[in-house]
């Protein structure tokens, strides 16, 4: 049954010859791999985690490096990367959850950890070429059936790639989500108390739960990286996390559905209508407010809620 | 390098005492509303536009500019508390994105009326005076003891007047103080208004000391958030202390560390302090 909610994805291709129109879904489905991801901190363990945009960066540059300086592929990059993410989630996460960091001062210390990254790659002139950035020029390769290594190159392969993305890393969250790993989560942001109490280690649920985000924060990153062809330090940018926010509360954070829909509109919505750079912000601004003044339970929580009242 | 060690640690403390007001305001909203509002630095960006504008384009005399100035960051903050903070109460979360999502409006709102070019104001106070061997501006002395006076004036009011005291009872305990007859919502409305007014006015004297960019607010009220986690949360003259020694450390620090580093410190602060006294500096012990 949710198998069949990515058929029409598969086949938009076909339809949309527009390479303008294919490129914001590109940009729609790694994004939206970033807001799945970061739900699974905010939305499902209740922690506002600000280190999610520098996640994703951190990523972008590694890979990037890894590849343009031992001449690697992108697969190969990919491996050290995650390892280097998942090292520090572990080491912040630790650090945080170890002093029972809450709410707001677990926002703080993690907004100090990616504002401490932002500063060493804006600053690391030598590796990152500051506030310039860098252009990624190697594309990955893929090994298809019958096609062998095939070159992520152009919409169409990108298109497909991205998607194919998307949809393992949806399939991943579902799993885990609706695991008793997911419920000890939910344990968590309900009453973490009472999670403690009926024997969750907590400490370790939300490490996993951190960790996780931001391991699958780094593929997005990478691949945004890889497909734009260029890396900058505003990637790891405080306006980057809120633009993940913005999508994930926007879409609705009770959901895996949620954050796509979001990611969608945010991404799409700007491209569709021409806007200045100060028009986007304030749309933004207002995307952010107004979801959480009157549409708190986000798009597809109150259709859901309307679905179930009628 | 004496010399350039007492002048970096005098640039310091003026620098602090920005951070402070904004961190007076923090911990005030934080204590009454439950809520930080990062938007603060924001209204310190209103306050310090339209001290320019009245200043260097309509050519007020400077004490007069002042005036206005706090009175338009106020009037935005009763605007916003009206329409926006008055949802969020006691929603830490929300108060938190609610506030975000204002910084980019207004943020983009004044790259609008502004433009990113930075705005110098005229110079309103010439002159210095040498202290300790160094010579310090004297606008700068001028800044420092406003602040200061303020702060301290803050603090005066809400221990001896029936608001003040009121404000502690309802930080304390609040459904006591309701019943005490305390009005709690004007009481919280006043105390936004208040920490927007704070703002409004360190950023009236901001622009007499440093030129103005729409992107200004975002960075102070980092520091100011910082100073007040450093100075404890609802410690009044811990907001003061903080600023003051994340100014200094970066002024200082700046001297024998690269100066692109100087954000660096106050987070590594903020992160030393958060784990080993959560309750900050100057706060109670939890």
């Amino acid at each position: 049954m949710k198998a069949l909610f990515w058929v029409p994805f598969l086949i938009i291709p076909a339809i949309v010859q527009s390479n303008f129109i294919l490129s914001i879904f590109i940009f729609s489905f790694i994004l939206a791999i970033a807001a799945v991801s970061f739900n699974i901190i905010f939305g499902f363990t209740g922690q506002l985690s600000m280190f999610h945009a520098a996640a994703f960066g951190i990523a972008a540059y590694l890979t990037s490096l890894i590849v343009s300086y031992f001449q690697v592929s992108f697969w190969t990059a990919l491996v050290p990367t995650l390892a280097f993410t998942v090292l520090i989630s572990i080491l912040i996460g630790s650090i945080c959850f170890k002093f029972q960091l809450r709410a707001f001062y677990f926002a703080v210390v993690t907004l100090a950890f990616s504002e401490l990254a932002r500063l060493v790659i804006l600053n690391w002139n030598s590796v990152t070429n500051g506030t310039l950035g860098l252009m990624v020029l190697e594309k990955p390769s893929v090994w298809m059936p019958g096609a062998g290594l095939l070159k992520i190159d152009g919409v169409f392969s990108w298109y497909y790639f991205s998607l194919a993305a998307l949809i393992i890393t949806v399939a991943l969250c579902s799993l885990v989500l609706n695991s008793w790993i997911g419920r000890s989560f939910a344990a968590i942001r309900l009453n973490e108390d009472l999670a403690q109490t009926l024997g969750i280690n907590t400490f370790r649920y939300k490490l996993l739960s951190f960790t996780l985000a931001n391991a699958l924060a780094a593929i997005a990153g990478s691949l945004y990286a890889f497909y734009t062809g260029y890396i900058e330090p505003a990637y790891l940018s405080i306006n980057q996390s809120l633009d993940i926010i913005s999508m994930v509360l926007l879409g609705g954070s009770s959901s895996i559905a949620g954050p796509i829909a979001g990611a969608f509109v945010l991404t799409g919505l700007p491209h569709m209508i021409e806007l200045s750079g100060e028009a986007r912000a304030i749309l933004y601004g207002l995307v952010l407010i107004l979801t959480i003044l009157i549409m708190p339970r986000g798009l597809i929580g109150t259709l859901v809620g309307l679905r179930r009242a009628a | 390098m004496l010399q350039l060690l007492v002048g970096q640690t005098l640039n310091g403390v003026i620098v602090g005492t920005l951070y402070g007001i904004i961190a007076l305001g923090v911990t005030l909203t934080f204590g009454i509303t439950g809520i930080v509002n990062f938007a603060l630095g924001e209204f310190m960006m209103i306050g310090a536009y339209v001290t320019w504008y009245l200043f260097d384009v309509a050519g007020l005399p400077f004490p007069v500019a002042i005036g206005p100035a706090v009175a338009a960051a106020a009037l935005c903050g009763l605007v916003a508390d009206q329409v926006l903070f008055r949802f969020t109460r006691n929603n830490l979360i929300n108060g938190l994105l609610v506030s975000i999502g204002l910084i980019s409006i207004v943020e983009a709102a004044a790259l609008l009326l502004w433009t990113t070019t930075p705005k110098d104001m005229g110079y309103v106070l010439t002159g210095a005076v040498r202290l300790g061997g160094v010579s310090v501006p004297k606008m700068k002395l001028v800044v420092f003891a406003l602040l200061a006076a303020v702060m301290f004036l803050t603090y005066a009011a809400l221990s001896r007047t029936w608001m003040g005291r009121a404000a502690y009872a309802y930080a304390q305990n609040p459904e006591a103080a309701m019943l005490m007859g305390v009005r709690t919502g004007i009481l919280q409305s006043a105390v936004v208004v208040y920490s927007t007014a704070l703002a409004g006015f360190g950023g009236a004297l901001y622009a007499t000391l440093y030129s103005l960019e729409p992107s200004m607010g975002g960075l102070y009220i980092l520091k100011g958030v910082e100073a007040a986690i450093l100075g404890g949360i609802g410690s009044l003259i811990g907001s003061l202390a903080g600023g003051i020694i994340l100014g200094v450390t970066e002024a200082v620090g700046s001297i024998y560390l690269p100066s692109a580093f100087r954000d660096a410190y106050g987070l590594i602060f903020v992160v030393a302090i958060l784990l080993y006294r959560p309750s900050g500096l100057f706060g109670a012990e939890r």
